[in-house]
């Protein structure tokens, strides 16, 4: 991205949430938290305060596969971001005293979600779909596992993930002269390689529970309905585009069958969306309502009806056009900041290898209305999915 | 009434645009008795304008595989839209229209009122948003910037077609502008010169009795303290105070300030709540650019039984920046942050629109980013603690969570307000 201002520095690793052995839960994002203390050469606080000192930022996030370091600094910084974030990464001092205090900060993010009552829906949601499987835990983690934790069990987790195998490191934005020597000669080259865990990534698929539960909520002040459906891989992309291209179809924008139907015609949900995960071991596909409580059962009827009607009519072409302009515009959109397009780009390099980001779009317009009828509307169906209501808490 | 203030960001991009239009009428323009008018009036202005219907007009920016969407803030409304350039011609156009000729037909009226009274409920569930509103209240009173830019629910449903209309009409009273940023076509300024869009005579000069905005006053009546019990684990804190409009020749001052205490890991909150006590995941300062007095608030959540120490940790680190001189290191790496946010907030079409469109939008020059770095460098510890003092002196707390843990905190309160008295 010759015209970019800053350089993206993205560091990936497969150690999300979904490689915890028992006993872990909450480990994979601790750490996450943890490499931010300090490594052996930098003490707390240093590595912030030197990429900020450059101009720069950095964030990270752990997900149910992986986990992402981020710096994005000015170019000219970005060979001693590089070092910085290596060093961070690869070496994290783990510190005892930083251990306990920063397991009190993940405890109060643990609380902060706990207050939300939509994000308490959405894993309930997830607990009941996924119970036998990693993508059914919360990121974060029980409190009991992390209260059991310590340093040393952080470290093995370390050991065990942070392997040659299981990292890459993606750069985006504008790459400064020097910059590929310096990750040539970094201590990335001489990372160990072998590692005895998930050698060849993944060792397991998606078992995912179809179902119906209905449950109240304190602090929920409009009704929810949520619906979850099991989808083809990450590795899969033909498929993963087609999901993509059938959820636009049903609920992005007015014309989508979904808003189109529920919100602007019957105006019996404020808000109906449908998001599609993409995970490595089966992705999810999610469709969220949120109305007022006397009209849950209407909507829930209706969902049933539009995703039966998609199942049984094939899609017009001027239908099937727009879902292909919505979806590869919203890829072409979200490619213009260096951190996006590390984003992005990432997890096709750590899990396959490194593609066009465009490249997607060839799967987009190989689908066709009769395939997406058959192939993704047919499993789209709600006697496919595990769907909760989710109601206000009734006073007394 | 001619073509919008107009501002040209070509940029090289893989064929994208941006246009962002600013009408300097937000929520705290809503008349007396309407508060939430101008962002219902934004909301149906995608519902139909000009030759489209609100089907036709969903079909033609869907079909191009575009967004465009309306968002009213408490000084303007803004009008986003991101198309490829091949769809530009078809698609700038709309923006005009949305101006010009909006066709607020009562039944979409009806239906975005609904919507935005359903969204003004959800927002209950959100104990930060419980605590800001409150904030909110306390800080602005009566005031402009006192209701959330959704308004107010029972003045909401009273809302009329006609009432729309009569705002439409004024809309454009003290302008408007338009920022494009991107693949700008080479044919897209001549087609808007020429286009019925843009010609003057679009929304109708309706002389409904209009009403009287309400007055920009801060609310000093209504004590210094906010309570919103909930049953909630944490209790969401908010400490802050109406400072300065963006214009403000000391406004830099505060910004850096804000880059001190609450931007990136390296900020004294972060440091002090998370790292050195532990006692908070969430911290940040809230300091938008307002044409008013913006809102320079502190805010943390925390557990009831860390929210004391959480409370005199906020409290501690505002008596600091009024009472004594930033250390000399802190204030030159609040300098290069804020240089350095500069670059990360100007990183795609529409991030760079919007600021040009807001900074013309607030009256102020095209290059007021690089004067305040200018001032910003000239800025010594003594003088950021003038500015400190001088502007943030008369903190107002909002509170939000259980019962218990608010009463404890009330007291902690009187009992610094008592000793700030006696100072």
């Amino acid at each position: 991205m010759p015209d970019a201002g800053l350089t993206c520095l993205d560091f990936w690793c497969r150690a999300g949430s979904a490689f915890e052995h028992k006993g872990e839960e909450g480990l994979a994002h601790f750490l996450e938290h943890m490499v931010f203390k300090g490594s052996r050469q930098l003490g707390a606080g240093d590595f912030d305060r030197r990429i900020e000192a450059l101009g720069g930022s950095s964030n990270a996030a752990t997900g149910f596969d992986d986990v992402h370091f981020h710096v994005l600094v000015p170019p000219e910084g970005a060979c001693e971001a590089l070092e910085l974030l290596l060093d961070l990464v690869l070496e994290p001092a783990l510190r005892a005293d930083a251990y306990g205090m920063e397991r009190d900060v993940v405890l109060e993010e643990i609380a902060q979600y706990r207050d939300q009552p939509d994000e308490q829906v959405v894993q309930h949601l997830l607990a009941s779909s996924c119970a036998n499987h990693p993508y059914g835990r919360p990121i974060l983690g029980w409190e009991e596992s992390l209260l059991a934790s310590s340093p040393d069990t952080m470290a093995a987790f370390h050991q065990r993930r942070y392997r040659g195998t299981n990292c890459c490191l993606m750069v985006a934005g504008a790459i400064p002269k020097g910059l590929e020597q310096t990750i040539s000669a970094s201590r990335l080259a001489s990372l160990a390689t072998q590692s005895e865990d998930h050698p060849n990534g993944i060792d397991q698929t998606l078992s995912f529970q179809r179902g119906r539960d209905t449950i109240q909520v304190e602090r929920l002040e409009a009704a929810r309905l949520l619906m979850a459906w099991p989808a083809a891989a990450a590795d899969q992309q033909h498929q993963v585009m087609g999901i993509d291209l059938a959820t636009t179809l049903l609920a992005e924008g007015r014309r989508s069958r979904l808003v189109e139907r529920l919100r602007e015609e019957l105006q019996i949900v404020e808000s109906i969306d449908m998001d599609l995960t993409t995970l490595e071991q089966g992705s999810l596909v999610m469709l969220e309502a949120c109305c007022p409580a006397e009209h849950i059962k209407e909507v829930e009827a209706e969902v049933d009806r539009v995703l039966q009607e998609c199942a049984s009519t094939p899609v017009q072409a001027a239908e099937m056009e727009r879902g292909r302009q919505l979806v590869g515009n919203g890829l072409r959109f979200s490619l213009e900041a260096p951190g996006s397009v590390a984003g992005i780009a990432g997890p096709q390099a750590l899990w396959r290898e490194p593609q066009d980001p465009l490249r997607p779009l060839q799967d987009l317009q190989n689908w066709t209305a009769a395939g997406l009828q058959s192939d993704v509307f047919g499993q789209l169906q709600a006697s496919k999915a595990f769907t909760l209501v989710a109601l206000p808490e009734e006073e007394g | 009434m001619a073509l919008p203030d107009l501002i040209l960001d070509p940029l090289a991009t893989p064929g994208v645009l941006a246009a962002k239009a600013l009408i300097r009428h937000g929520s705290a323009s809503d008349p007396e008795g309407l508060r939430g008018a101008h962002q219902l009036l934004g909301s149906v202005l995608s519902r139909g304008c000009g030759p489209y219907g609100p089907i036709q007009l969903a079909d033609l920016v869907e079909g191009c595989g575009a967004g465009l969407r309306c968002d009213t803030h408490e000084d303007g409304l803004l009008i986003s839209l991101k198309c490829r350039d091949v769809d530009a011609e078809r698609l700038l156009p709309v923006i005009g229209w949305m101006l010009r000729q909006p066709h607020l037909r009562p039944d979409q009226v009806e239906l975005e009122k609904e919507l935005s009274l359903q969204a003004l409920l959800r927002q209950k569930e959100d104990a930060f948003h419980l605590a800001y509103d409150g904030w909110r209240s306390l800080a602005y009173g009566s005031g402009s910037y006192a209701h959330d830019p959704l308004g107010v629910a029972e003045e909401l449903k009273e809302i009329s077609p006609d009432q729309l209309r009569c705002l439409a009409a004024q809309l454009e009273d003290h302008g408007s502008v338009l920022a494009l940023s991107g693949t700008i076509p080479t044919k897209l300024l001549k087609l808007m010169e020429s286009h019925e869009a843009f010609q003057e005579g679009g929304a109708q000069a309706i002389t409904l009795a209009a009403s009287t905005p309400r007055g920009t006053s801060l609310g000093t009546e209504q004590g210094t303290l906010s309570i919103r019990e909930q049953t909630t684990e944490q209790v969401v804190l908010m400490l802050g105070q109406p400072s300065l409009a963006h214009g403000h020749p000391d406004d830099p001052g505060l910004r850096l300030l804000q880059a001190h205490l609450g931007q990136g890991m390296s900020s004294l909150l972060f440091r002090r709540l998370r790292e050195d006590h532990g006692v908070a995941y969430d911290v940040g300062v809230h300091h938008p650019a307002r044409a008013g007095a913006a809102p320079f608030v502190m805010h943390a959540a925390t557990s009831t039984d860390r929210s004391k120490l959480s409370l005199q940790l906020l409290l501690e680190s505002w008596n600091e920046m009024c009472s004594k001189p930033l250390d000399p290191d802190d204030l030159q790496l609040a300098k290069v942050k804020v240089r350095g946010q500069l670059a990360h907030a100007s990183q795609t079409t529409g991030q760079r629109a919007e600021r040009r469109a807001q900074l013309r939008g607030l009256g102020l020059p095209d290059d007021h980013d690089q004067r305040c770095l200018e001032i910003m460098d000239a800025l010594d510890p003594v003088s950021i603690q003038r500015i400190a003092a001088e502007h943030l002196s008369r903190p107002l707390l909002s509170l939000c969570g259980p019962q218990a843990s608010l009463r404890v905190l009330e007291s902690q309160w009187e009992a610094r307000q008592g000793e700030a008295r006696q100072r």
